[in-house]
């Protein structure tokens, strides 16, 4: 009896210090989350100051005689210049051909890629793709362009090859190490249990596939809309490289800026929000086992 | 009731300098409402006997064949790692190796969820779930598909000593209460005298070297004497394969 | 006892057939189907791609390209450059070693900068909050905006290719390093601790060696990316190097000049990777049995991912 009684009494002083704990820990938690965010927007405001007001005379110490204020704008220009733009309507049609080609090129990309990284499951094809898997990742995307641009002039076609050539092997990469990984045991355990190959396939193979070909997606359309807006820059004539080289030629840094930075919060939100809330939404499974 | 009839079994991996033989010549009859164990060293052959048993396998020459009542078997397998699909959920994971997807085939699997006490946890996915709930899935999901063999790979070998204790006792009410043949692989002799009334015993190299009957009432506590002295006679076996080894 | 005769005989037969017959054909094929020999199949095949193209552009489509270097030209060209007569301004090993010089400068200063700024972010989160967004801003920027806008700053000198290789390959370093701090075996300090080891020791045995891998891993990258954002650079703000090279070729439309030298390109990186990272990277990590790339790409893919790292805080 006494045993028994005192087992209970300990579990109740273990349950209450459980409580207090966690309430601790969610202080604790509470805490850190507000000074994370102080620290995140006093980022912002440094750098936004630092820009607008010591910029200028940062660089021009580094260049070691003054700089022309024209040649670096502070964000309140750059918004200006970002209203104009706007204003003027050409924003959403130079948007619209890079994203055009983007789509084209990775599009094509992604299953030239995923198609290789399946073949290099087999050992020869392995071998023989192996090169081109390292060369594509290796060399600057630069070259791609330059040559590209000079065999096929302003042709939609050189572009689209040039993403091709930079981005595939990082969907290739990915696909064969999911296929590589490919979970045997569950797939004897559906067998054991006589599930049906198309079964198998559809509720095994692919979902585990799924996670790979997305992160060859993510990787993928970071390279590629950088590789897209440096062909613009040099075989095109509409899109925002174009629209950079434009400004960058005219010696417009606000406007370069513009365009640049619009663009790049554009594939930002694409990558980090769009793609992201995407994978949260379809791979619920992953968090749980991160969570646990 | 099922039938299990293995003739002049024989099992091996690999050609040349790697061949590794499982499975030497074994031969072995199971029938009616029995729960075996195959004890044994690790790498003995065990996994590869429940593999080829339930058509993971194919062996490399005899035969093996089970039938219940003239048709072949359907056999309901459990791992030693639970092997569920971590993107689906616990009902969907039963759901995955049934034939259809019917109100009274999600009732069925409704029903043995609650049998491993998971009846709530239906919505959850696996990562959300402790080991031992798991491998309690693992276990309603071979049961749920109402096989005429169940066949259990060191099924509570990663578990706690108490998890595995609670389970070893829920594996038996459900052996007795569905009347079932279990096939019943462990390293762990003690639980195979709790549990089991047919104890095989495999040597290194995939022999059979002893079919030992346990011919005592349930449910055993491991502490009982006659379980104890089961469990040693099993152990001298073990001993004496050891010495003929060496 | 029969059943294990009969498979065991099958076998000695098959492996004494192998060997005893040397069938010409069936070493043929042997050949033919190994990797190694599809390795050297795809340069062929690249090559009979270009020929067909080349044939089929004269013949079917003339008006497709504006130009095909014939592979003839570009091996030409090639070997001309490597025996230094070149009608660029400079030769290929100046216009290399003009690179590499700049390329090592700015792979050093952010080597350097981006080591202590993980450092600063891995021990301090409030130093983690402030600049994480901003890491990664810069990892996202393309290496194309740094160049051109440095060149506008600086015009045509050293600083704005230094400048580009350093804002393109530092938030590798400070990402790579964090994640190294992060990573460091805690229960192995307390070991060190226990045993009352003293702090230098355990900073020379335990911290740097665990740090060592993620070094590695940014100087890695740190160094492929500023090679590829460095060639950009010197196309838009420079005045030789190996970026203003090809441009020179691409400026005055000689299509096998440019691809000449992209193929020096490739062939500088890969050397590099093979004669120095990997070496070290065998020497450094005798310890670790097959760690090398699998481990360092993984590190990579993790680090790239913001949302992850936020997430068990959230
Ligand atoms: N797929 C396989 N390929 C090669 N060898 C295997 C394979 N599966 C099992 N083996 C070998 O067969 C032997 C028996 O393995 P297993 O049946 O897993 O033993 P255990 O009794 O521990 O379950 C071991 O030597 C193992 O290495
Ligand atoms: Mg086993």
């Amino acid at each position: 009896m006494t045993a028994t009684q005192t087992d209970i009494s300990t579990g109740e002083v273990a349950a209450e210090q459980r409580v207090t704990e966690e309430e601790l820990a969610r202080r604790a938690r509470q805490k850190e989350l507000t000074s994370r965010w102080f620290w995140r927007i006093l980022s912002y405001v440094v750098v936004l100051a630092v820009w607008e007001f010591a910029l200028l005379d940062i660089f021009s110490w580094l260049r070691g005689n003054p700089l022309d204020p024209k040649l670096l704008p502070g964000p309140s220009e750059v918004l200006a210049t970002f209203g104009e733009i706007w204003g003027e309507g050409t924003m959403p049609a130079a948007f619209q051909a890079t994203l055009t080609r983007i789509a084209v090129g990775f599009g094509l990309s992604f299953l030239i890629g995923a198609m290789v990284g399946i073949l290099m499951q087999s050992k020869w094809f392995e071998g023989f793709f192996k090169d081109a898997v390292l060369i594509s990742l290796s060399a600057p995307g630069l070259i791609w362009v330059l040559i590209t641009a000079i065999i096929f002039g302003n042709r939609p076609i050189g572009p689209t090859i040039a993403i091709i050539l930079t981005t595939f092997a990082l969907v290739t990469v990915n696909v064969s190490e999911g296929i590589r990984a490919l979970p045997k045991d569950l797939l004897d355990m559906a067998k054991s249990f006589k599930v049906s190959l198309y079964k198998r396939n559809r509720q095994i193979v692919i979902p585990h596939l799924a996670p790979y070909l997305f992160t060859g997606l993510r990787f993928g359309f970071s390279i590629a809309w950088k590789v897209t807006v440096l062909t613009e820059v040099f075989s095109s004539s509409e899109g925002i490289g174009f629209e950079m080289r434009i400004s960058a030629v005219l010696f417009d840094m606000s406007e370069f800026l513009t365009w640049i930075l619009a663009f790049f919060f554009f594939a930002l939100f694409l990558e980090k929000v769009v793609l992201e809330a995407i994978e949260r939404r379809y791979f619920r499974w992953r968090q749980a086992v991160v969570a646990s | 009731m099922a039938d299990i009839k293995i003739k002049n079994l024989h099992k091996e991996f690999g050609t040349g300098d790697d061949k590794v033989v499982a499975l030497e010549d074994v031969n072995l009859d199971i029938s009616g409402h029995s729960f075996v164990s195959i004890v044994g060293p690790s790498g003995c052959g065990k996994s590869t006997l429940l593999n080829i048993l339930t058509g993971i396998e194919t062996p490399t020459s005899g035969t093996v064949d089970i039938t219940s009542d003239g048709r072949v078997a359907a056999p309901g397998y459990v791992f030693q790692a639970a092997r569920l699909l971590p993107w689906r959920t616990v009902t969907d994971n039963l759901l995955f190796v049934q034939e259809d997807r019917s109100s009274e085939t999600k009732q069925r699997c409704q029903r043995y969820l609650e049998m491993v006490q998971l009846g709530d946890k239906g919505d959850k996915f696996p990562g959300e779930l402790s080991g031992g709930m798991q491998q309690r899935v693992g276990i309603a999901r071979a049961f749920c598909i109402e096989p005429d063999v169940l066949f259990m790979d060191e099924p509570f070998s990663h578990l706690d000593a108490i998890t595995a204790r609670a389970l070893r006792r829920e594996l038996h009410h459900m052996w007795a209460e569905t009347k079932k043949m279990v096939v019943f692989v462990t390293h762990d002799v003690g639980e195979a005298v709790e549990l089991s009334n047919r104890i095989l015993v495999f040597a290194k190299g995939g022999r059979l070297t002893d079919d030992i009957g346990v011919e005592l009432p349930f449910p055993r506590d491991p502490s009982d004497d006659e379980v104890a002295v089961a469990k040693a006679h099993v152990l001298r076996k073990f001993e004496e394969l050891d010495l003929l080894a060496s | 006892m029969t059943t294990t005769e009969t498979p065991r005989r099958n076998d000695v037969s098959a492996s004494t057939a192998m060997s005893s017959a040397p069938n010409p054909l069936a070493v043929a094929v042997r050949i033919v189907k190994s990797p190694h020999f599809a390795r050297l199949l795809f340069p062929v095949f690249l090559f009979a791609v270009w020929h067909i193209t080349l044939a089929a552009v004269e013949q079917v489509w003339p008006f497709a390209v504006d130009v095909l270097p014939t592979p003839g030209e570009v091996g030409a060209f090639m070997w001309d450059e490597f025996i230094t007569d070149t009608l660029a301004r400079k030769n290929l090993y100046e216009t290399f070693y003009i690179s590499l010089r700049r390329l090592m400068s700015g792979f050093a200063i952010a080597m350097v900068l981006g080591t202590a700024l993980g450092l600063a972010m891995g021990l301090s989160r409030a130093t983690n909050a402030f600049c994480h967004d901003w890491t990664m801003a810069i990892l996202a920027m393309p290496a194309l905006a740094w160049a051109l806008f440095n060149s506008i700053i600086f015009g045509f000198d050293d600083r704005g290719p230094i400048l580009t290789v350093i804002l393109a390959g530092i938030p590798f370093v400070i990402v790579n390093v964090r994640e190294g701090v992060r990573n460091t075996p805690r229960e192995l300090f307390d070991m060190a601790r226990s045993f009352k080891v003293p702090q230098s020791r355990i900073i020379r045995h335990v911290l740097v060696p665990s740090l060592l891998p993620f070094m590695f891993a940014a100087a890695r990258y740190c160094f492929s990316i500023g090679w590829k954002g460095l060639v950009i650079a010197e196309v838009f703000g420079g005045q030789d190097g190996a970026g203003w090279t090809i441009k020179f070729w691409y400026d005055a439309h000689r299509a096998h000049g440019v691809v000449g030298y992209a193929a020096f390109f490739v062939i500088f990186a890969i050397l590099f990777e093979r004669l120095v990272f990997e070496p070290i990277s065998r020497r450094a990590f005798r310890w670790r049995p097959q760690l090398q790339t699998e481990v360092v790409e993984e590190a990579f893919t993790e680090n790239q991912d913001l949302q992850d790292q936020e997430r068990p805080v959230r």
